[in-house]
């Protein structure tokens, strides 16, 4: 008893009584269940909502761009089946077709840009009007390659700026002729100038161009055992841009370039000409390369002087070959060779082949966008360690307005310009937003990497945790049996002393 | 509107005017010199002038860049860049190797400082401001020459008030022109980037004196470097692009031969004159004394220089220099010296948080000489100005020091810019000291190979002279080699390791304290031995009974 009176019964201390000991377990439990979300919402990376559902509606809509025409009562008879030939070239088109008016005043026509047929003695167009025979019966047929055409599968994808960058490469300068210059200001104004600025209301165009004296291709012409000349075979063509040592590309901007080369080869080497399939030198002596611009040869007569400098005259094939070029790169539909047009000024262009190639860019600008913005919706939710910032949010947020807005103008009498302006202000955010650097930031730290440094940690900490939990619910729950056993006990010694002293007697007692 | 008409009028005038390709002219240059150590320096020259032209004014770049750029001899991707953000003038060059300035004089260019070292001179009034558009430039540039040149962030560029005039002049837009200034000592020059240098050229590598341009061969030398230089002189816009390089015939050759020509020094020979060259001048330094041959014969002799022109001499395609006899290595110090003074320039202190820089500067001639000293410094170096010590052969001096200026570091952003004017009697040396402390860094903010150092910066020297009506005149820049800082350094090998140690020690913490908070004490009597079956049996007793007791329950 000697040790009774040198310590205290542990039992008597306030913290060691059970029920303090079970709220120190308890907080502990509370507090790891509080700061669950806070350690949730600091380590996850940011991912604001995107609008899906929108996105995919938006993304199911069909551009319907109105096209007013009016009829000359003349031709009532082909009205249906102008409307049904145009419905199946250009579905996008939404075809109004008036009649019984007088077409040859523009103020009847209700939607901006609208076209007139009107009969005439042959088959030709001024401004927004058609004149056609009255006695010819395909009217749809000519209607149909005027304004829905389809989009040309060499041109570039639109852009809101393009750059042109003209070289001019000597194949070997050092080779006894070189060209140390040619007339390009002018030639651009004689042949380039005319379609950059009729179609300066779908593009900004800036215009550059180079002089290189070397110029090797990567490969050998082929040689003509006759007459000394060059053949250049279709595999030649396709690997006929030598961008290891061109110097092409123009580094200081994201523009898409067109690039037109004029290549005159070595004095070595000439004439060089292109195979036709059949191994014949081909007429042409041009070729383009879809989406990336147009490549002319230019072989310089034999006796030349040492060197030369170009001028207009002698660049006029040329540069007419690379205004074809340009304007069919840039998606400019031709004019079917039955139409004759005459123009109030000099400008190659009809208002038809503009019309028809905003519509066309509108369209094409709306799609890519559509599919922009679904890829980027369906990657952010395929990847969930994906960020999506404020900025990327927005970006997909101003393209689906104006997107919609485009939609619901289209309706209304906006112009084609406008229109073209909403789709690619909605294809430049899209692609910024499926672009946006910093939608790479958390590819590269995956959630295993975060566990893999939260583990040592928490785990261990855990185990005191969970092993005191258990037990502490362990003793509990004795102790709580216990508890009802010795009540059960209490009762029994009260009411069943008889049995109990039977027990003497070997008889099994019953609980 | 005015602006955009004057400007269509200017350029109807000026294609009016501009008929011929006379606007652009193209010159190259190469000078090959023997140095007093055996070795040969090389210098090319590769100039092209835009006759008439001038730099972009930066106010026109709120307009839409839609005037055309028609070049014919002048690099196009680097017209563009020049444009896009409106550059006066830029000198970008890329160094290896340490420029013995007492053994090999002067350089041809001056720009020697080891690393990259990009500068240039922009107007303001633009809509974007002088630092975006400093930072584009860097990006560009860092892009069409394949070099790290995007690393020249603010943490490195300063703004030199002296050390820097512009080389060529400044057009007056009513704005005053800035300087930036950045370098970084540790980038290589390599293959990559002589290849598009090359590509800038109009003759490329295939004709002309660049032929002689064996990547092989330059970066083997002792010293390279590529520059380039863009400057506007009333006459037009200049870009000069040169490649210099000391190459050791005594160690090419593995003779005791001081011998050389093109086909020795690069491996290769002129075989085609460039088409579009005004003139190919090779110009070689004759040596003062001694037998000596010269092939072939020189077209002419000026001042000990043996001139060719490659371009109008077709028979000329190797050049070289013959000695008959052995190369004796100079072993005592050589008089006259060829550099009016020398530098040495040290950090001194062996402990990771502090040193002492140390700059001597020997006057090798019989007058006075006043250096401009600039020392730019990353922030991890901080200086403690009132240290600063000038001694004179060992004489206190702080009168020798004058005209300091000092911008102060940030720490992780800005570096620190010291310039001030030193003077140095004829025949003294000058001693600098100025204590430093290191920085400790974050352990984001070590480089890759951390455990090597950081290069700091080459100090810069230039030699003053003041004229007695105030104005200044700035001698050839000296570039020091660059120093090596030891800075305190993490194990990097280490993060796991220290996570999970800390781990486990904190979950050690834990539980100790865990257990402590929760666990059940209680009091086990100890009987004497013979009362044991008594209390065992009692302890039956009190199980049975249902009664908790003490020993039977554990602690928790």
């Amino acid at each position: 008893m000697d040790a009774e009176s040198r310590f205290r019964d542990p039992a008597t201390l306030f913290f060691q009584s059970d029920h303090v000991r079970r709220y120190i377990i308890a907080s502990y439990w509370v507090l790891i269940a509080l700061a669950l979300p806070l350690w949730w919402k600091t380590t996850s990376i940011e991912r604001l909502p995107l609008p899906t559902s929108e996105v995919y509606t938006q993304a199911q809509r069909k551009l319907e761009i109105p096209l007013e025409i009016c009829v000359d009562s003349t031709f009532s008879s082909q009205i249906v089946s102008l409307r049904d030939a145009i419905r199946v070239a250009a579905s996008y088109l939404d075809v109004h077709i008036n009649t019984g008016q007088d077409c040859s005043m523009s103020s009847t026509l209700l939607v901006f840009p609208g076209y007139a047929v009107l009969p005439g003695e042959k088959l030709y167009i001024e401004d927004r009007k058609l004149y056609y025979p009255s006695h010819a019966e395909n009217l749809a047929s000519t209607f149909t390659s005027l304004l829905a055409t389809k989009m040309d599968r060499r041109a570039a994808q639109y852009s809101p700026r393009y750059r042109l960058s003209f070289t001019l490469l000597n194949e070997d300068g050092s080779a006894g002729q070189v060209i140390t210059g040619w007339d390009i200001q002018q030639a651009i104004a004689r042949h380039i100038y005319p379609i950059t600025s009729a179609l300066g209301i779908l593009h900004n165009f800036t215009i550059e161009s180079q002089v290189q004296f070397h110029a090797p291709l990567a490969f050998e012409p082929q040689s003509f055992s006759n007459e000394g000349t060059f053949g250049l075979t279709a595999e030649n063509l396709t690997v006929f841009i030598n961008s290891a040592e061109w110097v092409l590309s123009s580094s200081s901007s994201n523009d898409p370039v067109l690039h037109f080369v004029l290549f005159v080869p070595s004095a070595t080497r000439r004439p060089l000409e292109i195979l036709s399939p059949d191994g014949t030198p081909s007429s042409s002596s041009a070729f383009l390369i879809p989406q990336w611009g147009g490549i002319v040869i230019l072989n310089l007569p034999a006796p030349p002087p040492n060197t030369l400098h170009l001028t207009l005259p002698e660049l006029r094939s040329s540069f007419s070959s690379f205004s074809r070029q340009l304007s069919t790169l840039l998606g400019l539909p031709r004019l079917p060779p039955s139409i004759s047009y005459s123009s109030p000024s000099k400008t190659a262009l009809s208002p038809w082949q503009v019309d028809t190639l905003l519509r066309q860019r509108t369209r094409e600008n709306v799609m890519r966008s559509h599919d922009t913005l679904r890829s980027t919706v369906t990657l952010v939710s395929r990847i969930d360690s994906m960020p999506v910032d404020e900025q990327v949010q927005a970006q997909v947020q101003g393209s689906l307005k104006a997107l919609n807005e485009l939609f619901a103008y289209a309706r209304n009498n906006i112009t084609l310009n406008e229109m073209l302006a909403y789709s690619a202000r909605a294809l430049t955010l899209s692609s910024k937003a499926f672009f946006h650097p910093g939608m790479l930031a958390m590819l590269y730290f995956p959630t295993e990497h975060k566990y893999a440094v939260y583990t040592p940690l928490f785990a261990s900490a855990m185990i005191p945790l969970l092993a005191a939990a258990l037990r502490e619910i362990a003793a509990w729950r004795k102790e709580r049996r216990e508890a009802r056993d010795a009540r059960v006990a209490e009762n029994a010694n009260v009411t069943n002393y008889d049995l109990k002293t039977d027990a003497a007697t070997g008889a099994p007692v019953a609980r | 509107m005015l602006r955009t008409s004057l400007f269509l009028i200017l350029l109807l005038l000026s294609s009016v005017f501009c008929l011929e390709d006379i606007k652009e002219e193209f010159k190259e240059s190469l000078s090959i010199k023997s140095l007093r150590d055996g070795r040969v320096a090389s210098s090319f020259s590769f100039k092209t002038l835009l006759r008439d032209a001038i730099p972009r004014d930066p106010q026109t770049l709120a307009f839409d860049d839609d005037d055309s750029q028609h070049y014919t001899l002048f690099p196009l991707t680097l017209g563009q860049i020049l444009r896009q953000y409106a550059i006066t003038e830029l000198h970008l060059t890329l160094n290896a190797g340490k420029w013995d300035y007492d053994s090999w004089g002067y350089p041809d260019e001056t720009g020697v400082g080891v690393g990259a070292e990009l500068r240039a001179w922009m107007a303001g009034g633009s809509i974007s401001s002088i630092d975006d558009r400093w930072q584009g430039v860097r990006n560009a540039l860092a892009g069409l020459f394949c070099a790290s040149l995007g690393s020249l962030n603010e943490q490195r560029t300063t703004s030199p008030r002296l050390s820097f005039p512009p080389e060529g002049a400044l057009p007056d837009w009513g704005l005053p022109h800035e300087l930036r200034h950045a370098s970084h000592a540790s980038e290589h020059v390599c293959t990559e980037n002589l290849t598009p240098f090359l590509k800038l050229l109009p003759c490329k590598s295939l004709s002309g004196l660049a032929m002689l341009l064996n990547p092989h061969r330059i970066f083997d030398a002792d010293w390279h470097g590529i520059g380039l230089h863009v400057l506007w002189r009333p006459e037009g816009v200049e870009v000069r692009l040169n490649v210099q390089l000391v190459s050791d015939p005594l160690r090419i050759s593995g003779q005791k031969k001081q011998d050389w020509s093109f086909h020795s020094l690069f491996d290769r020979r002129v075989e085609k004159a460039c088409p579009v060259a005004k003139f190919s001048r090779v110009s070689v330094d004759l040596p003062s004394s001694g037998l000596y041959r010269v092939y072939p014969e020189p077209m002419e002799v000026i001042e000990g220089k043996a001139y060719y022109d490659l371009k109008n001499n077709h028979e000329v395609w190797d050049i070289g220099t013959m000695w008959p006899a052995d190369f004796e290595y100079p072993l005592s110090k050589l008089n006259p010296t060829l550099v009016p003074f020398s530098v040495r320039r040290n950090l001194l202190g062996s402990t990771q948080d502090r040193g002492q820089l140390s700059i001597v500067v020997t006057n090798n001639q019989q007058d006075t000489l006043q250096l401009l000293y600039l020392e730019t410094m990353p922030w991890i170096i901080q200086f403690y100005l009132h240290t600063i010590r000038v001694h004179s052969d060992d004489v206190p001096r702080d009168d020798l020091i004058s005209n300091m200026s000092y911008v102060l570091p940030v720490p992780h952003a800005r570096p620190a810019t010291f310039e001030s004017v030193l003077t140095l009697p004829g025949r003294s040396s000058l001693t600098f000291t100025m204590d430093v402390a290191k920085a400790f860094l974050r352990y984001t903010e070590h480089p890759p190979d951390a455990q090597r150092g950081w290069d700091l910066l080459p100090a810069i020297f230039t030699p003053l002279t003041e004229f007695p009506n105030g104005s200044i005149n700035l001698g050839r820049r000296v570039y020091t080699p660059s120093l090596l800082v030891d800075l305190a350094t993490p194990d990097f090998s280490m993060p796991y390791n220290v996570i999970i140690f800390t781990c486990s020690v904190v979950a050690f913490i834990f539980g100790s304290v865990f257990n402590a908070l929760t666990r059940k004490f209680i009091i086990v009597r100890l009987e004497p031995q013979k009362q044991t079956e008594n209390s065992v049996g009692k302890n039956i007793d009190a199980n049975k009974s249902n009664k908790p007791d003490a020993s039977e329950s554990e602690a928790h």
